[in-house]
Order: C-alpha cells, then structure tokens, then sequence
C-alpha cells in the first residue's frame, strides 16, 4: 500500500470507529481545508481522481459545515435549481455509495433493517435510510426529489422530512411519463413554483439572475463533458483508476457550478493526452510510452456498462482488463439533454428532466443504448442488475433481446452496489469469464 | 337453517347472473390500478375488467427478475394466456414495476393495444389539470378503437353508474363492518372481485337486490353492531397493496378475527369517493365537454384514499388514523405483497407512527397466490393474543 493509500486507509478506519456526524464534520474541516485539501488532492493518481476527489470533499464539507441550508437531493435532480437557490446539496444515493466505499455499509443496513426497511429493497436507499437515522448526515433545510427513476427516493425522502420535523419542507417533482408540450409546461411549472416557495421560506425572492448563471456554468459544464465522451470513443487506455462511474456527483450534483466545469475540463485534457500517448503507441509499442499498456489495443473488447457499480473494494474491472475488456462508455456518462436556455430557466430544466432516457417507457433507454452501442463500436454490453432495483432490473429482458436482434451481447451481471455480502465475486468472474468467451467467439 | 348468516351465506347464490360473465357481448378492456377510470372505459362501450393475475406463473417468469412484484408476474401470465380475451389494456403509471409490465406487454404482446396512463403522483392545480389532459388521450385512445368518439352523454351516465356501484359498495361495507354475522370477510371480498370482473350493470342490480335482503335481515339484528364494539374480540384494521387471497380471508374467520377497516387497493382505495359536481352537470347547457366531466373524473381519483404510491404520505397517515379512531380500531395489519416498494417502504412510516399513538401493528410479507396459510395465521394468532 502506497502512502496515499495509507492516509486514506487510516481515515477510512477513524471514521468506522467514530461513527457520528461530528466527528465525520470534524475530519472533512480538516481534510478539506486550504492548504491540506490540494496537498491530499497531489496523492491521487490522476488529474481525473485529483480533480474529483476535491471538488468531492469540497461539496460534502460545505453540506456538514453548518453555516449554509443544506437540501437533501435525488440522483436525478436538475442542481441547477438547487445552485440557483444557495442551497447546497447532499445527494443520500450517492452517499450511501460512500458508506460501502469507506465500510459502514453494513452498519447503515443494519439499521435499516432494525427500522423495518426489509432486505428487498435497493440498498442505496436503505443504507441511505440507515445513515439518516444512525444521524450521520447533515441536517437538512429542504427535502427535494423526483419520481425520475424509481419509486424508492420519493418514500425514503419522506421518512427523513419527518424525522428532522420538515415534512413542509419536503417537495416531490412528479415527472410526467411522456415528454409533450403540456408535460414540460406541468414540470416547469412545479419547478418555478418549488424556486418561489422555498425563497419564500428562505425571506428572499428568487434571483434570475443567478439561475442564468448557473445555467451558464451549466452549458459550460455540459460542452466539456461532450468532449471527454467524444474523446472516450476511441480512447483504450486510461488513467490509473479511471471508472466513468465515479463521477456521478459532479455529473450530476454538481452540474450548474464552477467545479463541474473544472473536473471535466481537467478530465478532457488528460484524457486528450492519454488518446495522443495511444496513437503513438499503437503504431509502435517500444515508443517511448511511459504508459503500461496493459491491453493489446487491436484485441481490446469494448464495453458498454449499464446501471451502476460495487462501490465496495472489488476486482470487477480489473478482471475485465485481464481478460482485455476495457468498459469504454457507462450508460450513466451521457449527456442526454440539450443545451440550456438562460432566459427561460425552468422550461429547460424541464426538458433536461424529460429527456432522461430513464423516464417514461423503455424504448427511451433503449435508444439511448442503441446509440452508444454504434458510437462507441461497442462489442458486449453488462448490465450490472443491483439487486432490489426494480426499474433497471425489470427491463433487463428487453435490452438483452434488442441487443441481441442487433448483434450485440449482453451480460446481466446480478450483484448489489452497496451490499458486498449480497455478491458473489466468484459467481461474477465465471460469468464475466463466460462472457469474453462469447464475445471472443462471436468475432472470430 | 333459521340463522341469518346460513341464509346468506352463499353468494353465488345471490350473484349467479354476475357469475356468467361470459353473457357479456361488449368488448373488454382490461385494467390493473385503481387510478383507471373505469367510467371512461364503460362511455366507450367497453367492459371494465379488472387483472387480478390469478393465473400460476409459469410463462411469464422468463420475462421479470426474481425479485419482481408477484401480483404483475401473474397479470402478465394472463395477459398471455389470454383467458379474458382482452382488446385492449390499460394500464397506469403507478409504480416501477407497472411501467415495466406495460413494456413487456408492448413488446411482446403487441397485437393488444395498450395504453399508459401518466397519473400524478401530487394532487395540486396543475397536476389535476395534467391528469385530465392525459384522460383526454385515453379517452381517444378508446375512442379510437372503437372508431368513434366518446360523446358527452355516454361519458356522464357512465359516471353517475359507476358512483351508483361506489355507493353501494360502501353500503355493503357498512353492514360488513357493523353486521360480521351478515357479511363476513371472504362474502366482502369476493363480492368486490366480482365488482371489479363481472358486466357492471348485472353485477350493480345483483348487489341492489343482495343488499336489500342484507338491509331487512339487519333490521332484526337490533344492537348487533354495538354488542361487536364492545372490543372483543379486539377491532383489527389491514392495511396494504392488492391483497386478493380468499385463503387468507377465511383464516381470519377462522381465528375469529374481526376485521373493522380495510384500506386495501381492492377494498376501500377502490370503491370510496364520487365523482362529484355532478349537479353542474345536471345544470350544464349544451355547452357542455368531455373536459369538464374528465376535470370532475380527475379530480375523484386524485382525492379518493391514497395509495401509498403518492407523494404525501402524511395524508395516508391522516387517513390511516381517521379510520382507527372511526372504527375502534385496537391494531393494525399490515401486508405487503413481496417486492412492492412503495408498499415496503410505506411501513417504517406507518409503524413508527402507530406505535407513538399506542396502536399495535403487524408486518406480514406475502406472495401473490402462494403463502403459507399456516404461517401467516399463527404469526396472526400471536399478534391477537397480544392486543
Ligand atoms: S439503484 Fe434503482 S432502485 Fe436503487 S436508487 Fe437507483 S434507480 Fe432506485
Ligand atoms: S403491488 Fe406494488 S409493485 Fe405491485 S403493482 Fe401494486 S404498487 Fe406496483
């Protein structure tokens, strides 16, 4: 273990011991502070992780700090509403991936349970759930989430208004089904009127111009992000720890701020020279590259990868490079909507949250999919089926037989996000081994 | 033979005209979720039939995860086998799992026309008027199969008819809430399957006549509805998502269980509530629309009982509470069909708050058309024993 691995290990072990709000406050005041935030962002491998690691601490520090109103948020949100209104945001899915990441998953589902949330339900949420009651999380001003993509947050969400006393303060944002005229006119509507009710509760009224600011950063955010995944095209080889399926914060928290930009600004310029480094090499594999290799690029499968990853320690990706698959695309990477319009903020957030291929009817993530499959020449496609996840799970059967009438494989590859104790990693490496035999076999 | 209950006792005998659905000549049009207008249905000249997925799944495994809600895994079975010979469905977009089914049943089934109901999942202004715009596309929807158009007149009789059954309904919930001894669990609710599958209006006059018979044995039964309050056996409420198992019913009788409140999605969540400003409609001029009748239907269905599908929970809590407090309730059960998440994750909540003001409740996961009897009525059993 190297010494950046240490410093991450040793906090990782303060904060399993010390499980409390404070003392997790009390680590990321020091972690995140100037100069100790830069100095741990240098012990990353890459600009990529470097960038994302600070921008991470950054956020989540300013969430536990106390000083600002913070509004707890689902994966989908459009943050730049969130932004707009100085709230800042803490994303409970997205930090129950960090409960497996730093391993207190166990505890929060624990929890869960003893709280009657029964082991069929998606983890995130329970470990989420888990967490909020275990008082791990910062306490929220707002509740706010949508019905985009499951079932689950809208309930979860609730339980907490009521634990923290705010059910006033908790907003669903119904996403219609189809994407129709009248329907982006319903969601802008209950966006604009979600923006006046909470500055009303906030003593202010709500400022348009900083939401064409943050629609502005939002654009910036989205045209850099646009050129890393057309970058990710032809790009093989990549940064050490490189996973497309880290980065949904920024993605998606963050979209709207500064930092949003500047973690994808720094991703594209380090995978732009990553992309020159594999053109030189691949011409000529004694050139100097200082690069390892580890894949014979000609040879190399491309992977598509939908639904999200373990977020515990595990060897999936490093088994798939083994076997010379490198996952090239994740479903969760692509930048699904059209550009923003300043001048009218809401419509377009509307638009944003419509154009979601998870919303509606299953012929939306279908396309989506058919689309990466073509631009990214992709050769198999793995759903990871996180179990207890209904929405994903349930259309499994079709993208498989689409896939298949378009001579594409496809790996449902069953296991848990959160729940190490809920996978087999012995079962994934046959079925991943099973897979590249398939793939192998079909391209011969 | 002189006790009202073996009088009673048999209805089939007192639903043998709604036993033959098959006399049916019109149409059907099959429905899943209790937010289907099925007066909608009914103007465009079609049957309403409710899926109850009672066919044992064997086919439809193939096309769901395991750990897939069982009650659609069975609706799918059907839909595939057939049985009701369906022309169309209509199915709503109440949960994950529904929309799923309505993909599959697209995909694969995709010489039945059907149709996706987008029902809000708030009750505000602008989602009313949301969800009349999309009844506005259903009833084209229907319209259009039958190649013609909804009109005005077809659209309000059908209203008052279905407030007519809704009203009576809750009639016979009346008198089994009050009068056990006239209507017992499994008479309740194998009379509402049969309100939900059979020709309405056979089943309507049926349910006239029945309640009629019910109505008069009452009237001998003095204080009957008294003695049973005076709490034994304890009052018990249920609480849950489509629970359609008469097996389970009848254990309840057998335990001597006396059920005093249903809020299930094929008992009150069905029946309660009318479409109301029907006097404006009686006073409207010719100017009348279909779009103010389906503003009347959207309303109803956004203010009837809620599922444990929408928004504000703090409503079904309100209306969870109501009913202990209207009905002497002493605790509650609570039974989630497997894998339903907005069911499972309903009941953190619920219990939390039962148990701060002093009611008992019971978590009880079941499967669709396959629990274990003995099982569940032991845990039930113990759980009576402690009220
Ligand atoms: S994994 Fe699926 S069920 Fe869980 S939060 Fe995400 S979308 Fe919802
Ligand atoms: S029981 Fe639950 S999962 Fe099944 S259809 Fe009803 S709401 Fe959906």
């Amino acid at each position: 273990m190297g010494f950046a691995e240490n410093i991450r290990e040793t906090l990782k072990i303060k904060i399993q011991k010390n499980l409390n709000r404070d003392y997790i406050e009390k680590i990321l005041g020091i972690v995140g502070s100037w100069p100790v935030l830069p100095v741990y962002g240098m012990t990353f491998a890459s600009k990529s992780d470097k960038y994302l690691n600070i921008a991470t601490i950054k956020n989540i520090k300013k969430a536990y700090c106390q000083k600002y109103p913070v509004a707890y948020g689902s994966l989908f949100l459009p943050y730049e509403l969130l932004h707009s209104l100085d709230l800042v945001p803490f994303l409970p899915e997205v930090m129950a991936g960090f409960t497996a990441g730093i391993g207190i998953a166990d505890k929060t589902l624990k929890e869960a349970s003893a709280r009657w949330y029964t082991p069929d339900l998606c983890t995130f949420h329970r470990s989420a759930s888990g967490a909020v009651e275990l008082n791990l999380f910062p306490l929220p001003q707002f509740l706010i989430c949508s019905s985009l993509a499951c079932d689950a947050a809208q309930k979860t969400f609730y339980i907490d208004a009521k634990k923290y006393n705010i059910e006033d303060n908790f907003y669903l944002i119904d996403v219609p089904y189809n994407k129709t005229a009248d329907s982006i006119k319903y969601l802008a509507s209950q966006l604009e009127d979600i923006s006046t009710n909470i500055s009303k509760k906030m003593g202010k009224q709500v400022d348009m111009d900083k939401f064409k600011n943050t629609i502005r950063l939002s654009n910036e955010f989205r045209y850099w992000a646009l050129k890393v995944n057309d970058i990710r095209k032809e790009l093989l080889i990549y940064p050490k720890n490189f996973n497309g399926l880290s980065f949904i914060l920024p993605f998606h928290g963050l979209a709207g701020t500064k930092d949003a930009v500047v973690v994808y600004k720094n991703i594209y310029f380090e995978l732009k020279d990553f992309l020159e480094k594999q053109k030189g090499s691949s011409g000529n594999k004694k050139s100097g590259s200082n690069i390892k290799i580890k894949q014979d690029i000609g040879k190399t499968k491309r992977i598509l990868w939908l639904h999200l990853k373990p977020y515990y320690k595990n060897n999936i990706f490093e088994i798939l490079e083994n076997n010379n698959c490198r996952v090239v695309f994740e479903e969760i990477s692509q930048v699904y909507w059209p550009e923003l319009d300043g001048e009218k903020p809401f419509e377009s957030l509307a638009l944003k949250m419509l154009s979601h291929p998870l919303n509606g009817s299953v012929e939306n993530r279908m396309a989506a999919i058919l689309e990466m499959v073509r631009s990214y020449r992709i050769d198999g496609v793995i759903l990871f089926a996180h179990w207890g996840c209904r929405h994903s799970n349930g259309s499994a059967r079709i993208i498989k037989d689409t896939l298949r009438n378009n001579n594409v494989s496809t790996l449902i590859l069953d296991g848990d996000c959160l729940d190490k104790n809920n996978s087999s990693e012995g079962q994934i490496l046959t079925r991943i081994q099973g897979f590249m035999e398939i793939i192998n076999s079909e391209q011969s | 033979m002189t006790e009202p209950e073996n009088r009673l006792r048999n209805i089939s005998n007192h639903f043998s005209n709604s036993f033959k659905t098959t006399k049916d000549e019109r149409l059907r049009v099959g429905w899943l979720c209790t937010y289907t207008p099925e007066e909608i249905i009914l103007s465009a000249g079609f049957t309403p039939i409710r899926i109850l997925g009672e066919d044992r799944v064997d086919k439809a495994e193939g096309y769901f995860p395991t750990n897939f809600c069982p009650y659609l895994k069975s609706s799918w079975e059907s839909i595939l086998n057939d049985i009701s010979k369906l022309s169309a469905i209509v199915f709503a977009n109440s949960c994950d799992g529904m929309r799923r089914l309505y993909d599959i049943c697209k995909n694969y089934k995709p010489q039945t026309p059907s149709f996706m109901l987008d029902v809000p999942r708030i009750n505000t202004d602008a989602s009313l008027k949301h969800f009349s715009n999309n009844l506005f596309e259903l009833a084209g929807f229907l319209g259009e199969l039958q190649k013609s158009k909804i009109e005005f007149d077809f659209l309000k009789k059908s209203i008052e008819f279905v407030n007519k059954k809704r009203t009576l309904l809750k009639k016979l919930n009346h008198y089994y809430s009050q009068f056990n001894c006239l209507v017992d669990n499994s008479d309740y609710f194998d009379i509402l399957k049969l309100s939900m599958i059979s020709e309405p209006e056979i089943f309507v006059q049926d349910l006239h006549t029945y309640l009629e018979k019910i109505a008069e044995e009452s009237a001998t039964l003095e204080i009957v509805g008294d003695s049973e309050n005076d709490g034994f056996p304890p009052r018990i409420m249920i609480i849950g998502n489509f629970i359609n198992e008469s097996k389970l019913w009848k254990s309840f009788k057998e335990l001597n269980c006396k059920i005093g409140a249903t809020d299930l999605c094929n008992s009150s969540r069905y029946y309660e509530g009318l479409v109301e400003d029907m006097e404006d409609m009686e006073n409207a001029s010719k100017n009348s629309t279909i779009e103010s009748l389906l503003g009347a239907i959207a309303a109803r269905y956004l203010n009837k009982p809620q599922c444990m599908r929408m928004a504000n929970l703090g409503i079904k809590l309100k209306e969870v509470k109501e009913n202990i407090i209207n009905n002497n309730i002493k605790g509650v059960i609570f039974f989630s069909m497997k894998f339903c998440d907005n069911t499972l994750l309903f009941y953190p909540l619920l219990r939390q708050h039962l148990s701060e003001t002093g009611v008992q409740s019971l978590f009880l996961e079941i499967e669709h058309n396959n629990f274990s009897e003995g099982q569940i009525k032991t845990r039930i059993q113990a759980f009576l024993e402690i009220l």
